[in-house]
Formats: C-alpha cells, structure tokens, sequence
C-alpha cells in the first residue's frame, strides 16, 4: 500500500496546512488589534476557540462512525471512530489546558467551575473511559461493537451535561460570550481563518489515523493467518 | 418474558441476598464514615446532606449494576439468555428494571440510616421526596445497565464500570442533588421544576439509547 505521506492529496494538505499555520500566527501576532481589556491574553482565543470547535467535531464524527459501524458493520467505520476519538480527546486536551492559560491573568484563577470548562471536562473524562474499553478489549468485533455504543451514549448525554452545568453554578457564568458579529473584520476573519486551518488540521491528521489503523489491522490480519 | 427475566434476577438476589446485603452494608459504612468525617451539626449538614446522600446512592449503586451483568457470566449463562426467543431490548429492560428495584430497595433501607445518623430533619413534602428519588434511580439504573452491558464484555471490568458511570452521570447528580436540596429547604415545585425536567430527560434519554441500541451490546 500507498505510504500515506506520499500521497499527492497529503502532500498538497500537509503544504496547506503549512503555508496558512504561518499565516494565522502572523495575522494573530501582528494584524489583529490588541484587546484593550485583556492585552495579549486575548490572543489565545485564536487557538482555544478553533481547538473547542475540533474537540466538538471530533465527538459529532464518533457518534456518526458508531451509528454506521452498527448499522454497516464495516471495519472502516471503526476505524474513522476511533480515530475521531483520539483526535477530540486530544484537542479536548489542548482546550482544557489553553482555557486556564488564559483564564489565571483574566479571572484570576485558572479554573472556575463554568457550565463549558466543566462540560469539556466531564467529555475528556468520558473519553478515557471509552480508551479504556478499546484498551482492556480484545482486537476483536466485539470490542468495535461496544464503543460505537459508547460513542453514541456519550455524544447525546453532551447537551444534558451542559443544561444541567450552566444551571448548576449560575454564578460562575464568567466565560465570555460568542458575539462574532459585533468584531471588527481583523478579528473576525483572522478568527475564521483559524477555525478553518483548525479544521483541515484535523482532516488531514484524522486520514492519518485512519490509514495507520487500516495498515495496523492488515498486519494484525496476517498475524493470524500464519 | 419481560416478567420471567425479572423474577429470574430477583429470585437469585432473594436466595442468595448477595447485592442487597453488599449494597447496604456499603451504604451504612460509607454513612458512617461521613457522620464522623464531618461531626455534623444539623445547621450545616442540611447544607450537605443533599450531595453526600447521592454520592452514597451512586457508590452503591455500582454494586448492584455490576452485579447484574457480571453474575450472567458464571456458566455461560448469558448465552443461554440470548439464544432464548426473547428480544434483546427486552432483556435491557429486564436489567433496568432489577436494577431500579435493588436501588430502591437499598434506599428504604439507607435512607432512613442517612437522616438519623446525620440528624437531619426530614422534609416537609415526602411525596415530591419519594418521586424524585424514583426518578433518579430509573436514570442511574438505566445508564448503568447499558455501561454494566458494555463493560462486562472487556476484561478489567471492576474498576471500569464507575470510571464510566460517573463522569456519564453527572447531570442526573447535579440535578438529583439540586432538587433533594429544594424539598428539603421546602421551596415550591416551580423553584425547582427545571432540574426535574434534567432528571426526567436524562432518564427519557438514556432508556431510549439502551432500548435501541442494547442488541449490538449483547450480541455474541
């Protein structure tokens, strides 16, 4: 099989992904105003925000993946399941930790227990569970069957998660609020192109995946045929 | 043969008394353990009374959702379950329902321990009391059946079950607790109507997810 890094379509991703990565850093560093209230802390959100929106994506994808595999039993449903996971679980990562960056100069302290903070914790939480099954599993069909399950309980408990959060500590509505629309067009647009560079990064690292998973199971395949 | 399966757990819970007496023993322990912990005077446990009650109910209640799907591996016996003509949402349903009852069960018994040994007062409104806390186990029972269908398949099932279940429940605690704490402030329905509506949607949810999809968790 085709190296994946040798792939025309990856490499014309990978010098995509390159080019526009500089040029958001540059945008976000250079031409962006600074915001007068949080200085360069606000520059995060460049990062946090499109990261979040990754996360989010990633869990839409497992679910969608799970539905499939169940229905379609095909091992490449699987296959683009599991990557999705690691994937948001690693940008749920990212979120949790560019969040309290931002969060110790601006509220103060690091971490409050805000109904979006608390709610991409519970999802990471949730997300090692469903590792630890794939871990603790056999190679087998079974193990695939069980966390497309997983994945489908966990994306549809997000929004009673979140409801149940943002009641619960009222208090601590402290996040800032998405009003895109109101930002000057150096903002918005350099914020847009984050979330877009965001999302082939996540494209192209989710086809990786997925090719390195289909690679694995070829090879766990030959193994016992011998 | 929705009945059959259920008389079939209770009935082995009956002659051997394992789960209930596990689950209540626990419960009364861990009760202790925060009388102690916390030398409560009455003014500040009402404060806390509301968490540390359903954080005993949801540690005890892994015992018995554990149970309910480990005990079919002995002899095979899960298998012999699904070849019978019996279909597999059925038999989540079955699960949900002994389930729900081992947990009530343990809290008439728990319960009544909790509010005397943490000297609270007990609430004006025991109906909306009693209501609430059938909620909540139908919604504990019900996302713990399907995670105890699922981790009975993986081989380090103990210590998996409440890694799962507990990060997955959270919004039934929140609300579970939040409405416990209302009733017992006697505060009206409507203060508190929306963690209802949570607790009602979270059980709606979940027992939907595992009627529907409990037949690719139990499959061979």
């Amino acid at each position: 099989m085709e190296s994946f890094h040798s792939r025309q379509s990856s490499k014309v991703m990978a010098g995509i992904l390159a080019v526009f990565w500089v040029v958001v850093l540059y945008l976000v560093l250079n031409v962006t105003r600074i915001d007068p209230d949080q200085q360069m802390a606000q520059k995060i959100f460049y990062y946090h925000v499109p990261s979040a929106w990754v996360a989010g994506l990633g869990y839409l994808v497992v679910m969608f993946a799970g539905v499939l595999y169940l229905t379609k039993k095909d091992e490449k449903w699987d296959h683009l399941g599991l990557a999705a996971a690691e994937l948001g679980t690693l940008f749920c990562a990212l979120v949790l930790i560019t969040g309290p960056i931002w969060a110790k100069p601006i509220w103060g302290a690091p971490w409050s227990w805000e109904p979006r903070l608390t709610t991409v914790l519970i999802m990471f939480l949730i997300y090692i569970g469903y590792f630890m099954v794939r871990n603790f599993g056999d190679e087998g069909e079974r193990t695939r069957r069980i966390s497309a399950v997983l994945g489908i309980a966990a994306f549809f408990n997000v929004p009673i998660i979140y409801v149940s959060v943002k009641f619960w500590a009222a208090d601590a509505q402290l996040h800032p609020q998405p009003a895109m629309s109101q930002q000057s067009p150096d903002v918005f647009w350099t914020f847009m192109l984050s979330l877009l560079v965001f999302t082939l990064l996540f494209v192209h690292l989710l086809r990786f995946r997925v090719h390195i998973l289909k690679l694995r199971s070829i090879v766990l395949g030959m193994r016992y045929d011998v | 043969m929705l009945a059959v399966l259920v008389r079939k757990d209770l009935l082995i819970e009956f002659r051997s008394r394992e789960i209930l007496i596990s689950m209540i023993t626990f419960g009364a322990a861990i009760t202790l353990l925060y009388a102690f912990s916390f030398r409560p005077s009455p003014e500040s446990m009402l404060t806390f009374a509301p968490g540390l009650m359903w954080m005993v109910f949801l540690f005890v209640s892994v015992l018995a959702l554990h149970r309910s799907h480990s005990l079919e591996k002995e002899f095979d016996a899960f298998s012999m379950i699904l070849s019978a003509p019996v279909e597999r949402s059925v038999l989540f349903i079955s699960k949900y329902l002994s389930g729900f009852i081992f947990l009530v069960v343990a809290q008439m018994v728990l319960l009544p321990l909790f509010f005397l040994f943490l000297q609270l007062p007990l609430p004006a409104n025991l109906a909306q009391m009693v209501a609430v806390f059938l909620l909540v186990d139908l919604g504990i029972s019900a996302a713990g059946s399907l995670l105890s269908g699922i981790v009975m398949r993986v081989r380090v099932n103990e210590m998996l079950l409440p890694l799962m279940l507990f990060p997955m429940v959270t919004p039934l605690l929140i609300s579970a607790v939040k409405s416990t704490a209302s009733i017992m402030d006697s505060q009206p329905f409507n203060q508190w109507k929306l963690w209802f509506q949570l607790i009602l949607s979270f059980v709606i949810v979940f027992s939907l997810i595992g009627y529907l999809i409990y037949d690719y968790v139990s499959e061979e």
